[in-house]
């Protein structure tokens, strides 16, 4: 063991307290965990910053990662939403109430929060990227943290209604008065009130002010690809605009060597680049 | 402080290091060198010019190495961190031990120490063999090191006639040699001058200045394409670079043990992603990787080219693809012809 005895490949154990569905075609599947031991809890909570990620693990099964979907101050519990792909996740979606699963994290920069102060937010996500940026929404919701923030903009965009997450609390949105949410499907469908259309052509229409404002964007790549050019031109300068990066990872820790773009790794120095970062980098995404 | 060690006596200094350490050194297994525990003098290759096969990063980081062992269904993890015995590693080429000490960089870093790296890094006592009689791949002068360089070595050996003068570099390496005689000052002299000279004839492979700046200036050109068409993907020269550290972390279900084992760029899998997506797709991206990585982002992270010059690549790549060659031949493609 090291001098301070931490060896970062080992999980934390930790149990599923809550898990359900979030979409209505059972892809995807919200998972809240524990900490086994109250000290884990600490040591995570005294590092965690929205928009970082986890590795969860599961010995003999494997581990991949996962953005974290919950604020610090919602309870002592760490939230993701899994998409099923592979066996990882398919085994991760049998898991239930009571179960043990192992986590690594919290890893990676997470949102530059500090450098927001006193801006505009305008958070755009899409599908099941939009986990991480949901941390970020219930961050700034916090009586104690939402001074530190002017307006909030969130743009959320799902192919269908059926695959909305987080439904019950984002309805809720539209009651308060410290914010704008605006939701779009791809498809029109019966009894949808919000937008229909992708999300790159619901910035132009929500059309948010450059002014003193951050632009967050999260979503597959296809949509961030044309996302960031529909905020170039509304006036956002490439150090205002974010976006979160995924990669096949393994050690999440900047050793294992293969998610790096160019000189950075999107686990040690991501997953959170400035558009002004990325355009520094070579195309190797 | 240089030492001498008679080169009859190596024979005896090994075997009662032995008794305290673990010692490892260049021998013959099967048809090529390999570093492993001292057995016999006789099948010594530490002087052969040609490098083991194998560098001896994997004392640091082996092929394979487990990273915890666990009881099924309970998710409970056995430690397997362990000290390892102190060992000696005897006869390790300066640019392997300079290979190590770039590995440092990645594995005992401040943010992240990587524990199973660490306590072999602890442990070990590295002795080099300077090299006398560099081979026709050698290239470690070309990429700023050196065939008697000192980084990564508590202690260097030059070999004139039939002694060993030892140049002790650190406290660790001076427990090793102090009962020996000490060199007289003509014999110093005559040490530095044979490692100058035999440094000042190694040709230079290619010009390194601004090498990063144009490297990084042709990311989009079809050179890439070009130079990976022979290749065949078959990531010889990375697991066989002192250099290359990735890994793959994988459970061992019958073994109960997740595992980490050497992987490569050169590999489609290695990137490709649950989604199907992959961001190098082709051996045009692998091989582009591969370079960059070692001439252009190492720069970026230390300053220092990640290649230390050791020829294997050449040397063992099925259909002689040479690294020299490549980067010789991208330094000279134009950039204006970049098609983005």
């Amino acid at each position: 063991m090291t001098d301070n005895g931490h060896n970062p490949y080992n999980p934390i154990p930790m149990h599923v307290v809550r898990a359900y569905f979030e979409s209505n075609d059972h892809s995807l599947k919200t998972f809240e965990l524990v900490f086994d031991d109250h000290k884990d809890c600490i040591e995570f909570f005294k590092n965690y910053n929205p928009g970082q990620f986890c590795q969860l693990s599961i010995f003999g099964k494997g581990e991949a990662p996962f953005g974290v979907a919950s604020a610090a101050w919602e309870g002592e519990f760490v939230r993701f939403t899994v998409q099923k792909m592979g066996s990882f996740t398919q085994y991760i979606h049998t898991l239930k109430a009571g179960d043990s699963i192992g986590m690594r994290g919290p890893l990676g920069n997470g949102f530059p929060l500090a450098e927001w102060k006193g801006k505009n937010l305008v958070i755009i996500g899409g599908g099941c990227a939009f986990s991480t940026l949901y941390a970020l929404t219930k961050h700034v919701h916090h009586p104690q943290n939402r001074p530190d923030f002017d307006q909030l903009i969130v743009i959320y965009g799902a192919r269908t209604s059926g695959l909305c997450m987080y439904k019950h609390d984002i309805q809720s949105w539209y009651q308060r008065e410290d914010m704008q949410i605006h939701q779009a499907i791809d498809v029109p469908e019966e009894d949808w009130l919000h937008h229909v259309g992708y999300v790159p052509d619901v910035v132009r229409e929500v059309s948010p002010s450059p002014e003193n404002a951050v632009a967050i964007v999260c979503g597959p790549p296809i949509m961030t690809k044309f996302t960031l050019p529909v905020l170039v031109e509304l006036g956002f300068a490439p150090e205002t605009i974010f976006t979160s990066l995924e990669k096949r990872m393994k050690c999440g820790i900047g050793k294992c060597g293969r998610c790096n773009i160019g000189p950075k790794y999107i686990c040690k120095d991501g997953p959170v680049f400035s558009l002004a970062e990325l355009n520094a980098l070579p195309a190797d995404i | 402080m240089i030492y001498i060690l008679e080169k009859k006596e190596l024979d005896q200094t090994l075997t009662s290091w032995s008794e305290n350490f673990d010692v490892f050194a260049p021998q013959k297994v099967e048809k090529y060198s390999q570093f492993v525990p001292f057995k016999s003098f006789s099948e010594l290759t530490f002087e052969n010019p040609h490098n083991t096969r194998f560098p001896p990063k994997a004392l640091f980081l082996p092929q394979t190495e487990v990273l915890q062992k666990y009881r099924p269904n309970l998710n409970q993890l056995q430690e397997v961190v362990q000290t390892p015995k102190p060992r000696v590693i005897f006869g390790v080429r300066p640019c392997d031990a300079q290979a190590v000490t770039l590995l440092d960089t990645v594995f005992n870093t401040q943010e992240n120490v990587d524990p199973y790296w660490k306590v072999k890094r602890d442990a070990s006592i590295v002795i080099g063999m300077g090299c006398t009689n560099p081979c026709q791949t050698c290239f470690c002068t070309t990429v700023g090191y050196g065939p008697f360089n000192h980084d990564g070595l508590d202690a260097l050996i030059t070999e004139i006639d039939e002694k060993y003068f030892i140049e002790v570099l650190t406290e660790k390496g001076k427990s090793l040699f102090t009962h020996l005689p000490p060199a007289t000052k003509d014999q110093e002299l005559q040490v530095h001058s044979l490692q100058l000279e035999v440094k000042e004839n190694m040709p230079i492979a290619f010009e390194t200045k601004n090498l990063k700046q144009k490297l990084d200036k042709i990311f989009d050109n079809d050179y890439w394409q070009t130079i990976s068409e022979s290749c065949l993907g078959c990531g010889v020269c990375t697991f066989l670079c002192p250099t290359c550290f990735c890994f793959d972390i994988v459970d061992e279900v019958q073994r109960n043990e997740r595992i980490r084992n050497w992987d490569t760029c050169m590999f489609r899998i290695y990137s490709q992603e649950a989604s199907g997506h992959n961001p190098r797709p082709t051996r045009r991206e692998r091989t582009r990787q591969r370079l960059m990585h070692k001439y252009s982002y190492w720069l970026d992270h230390i300053g220092k080219i990640g290649c230390t010059g050791c020829g294997r690549c050449v040397r063992y790549c099925p259909v002689g693809l040479d690294i020299r060659a490549m980067i010789r031949t991208a330094s000279n493609v134009k950039s204006e012809v970049i098609n983005d």
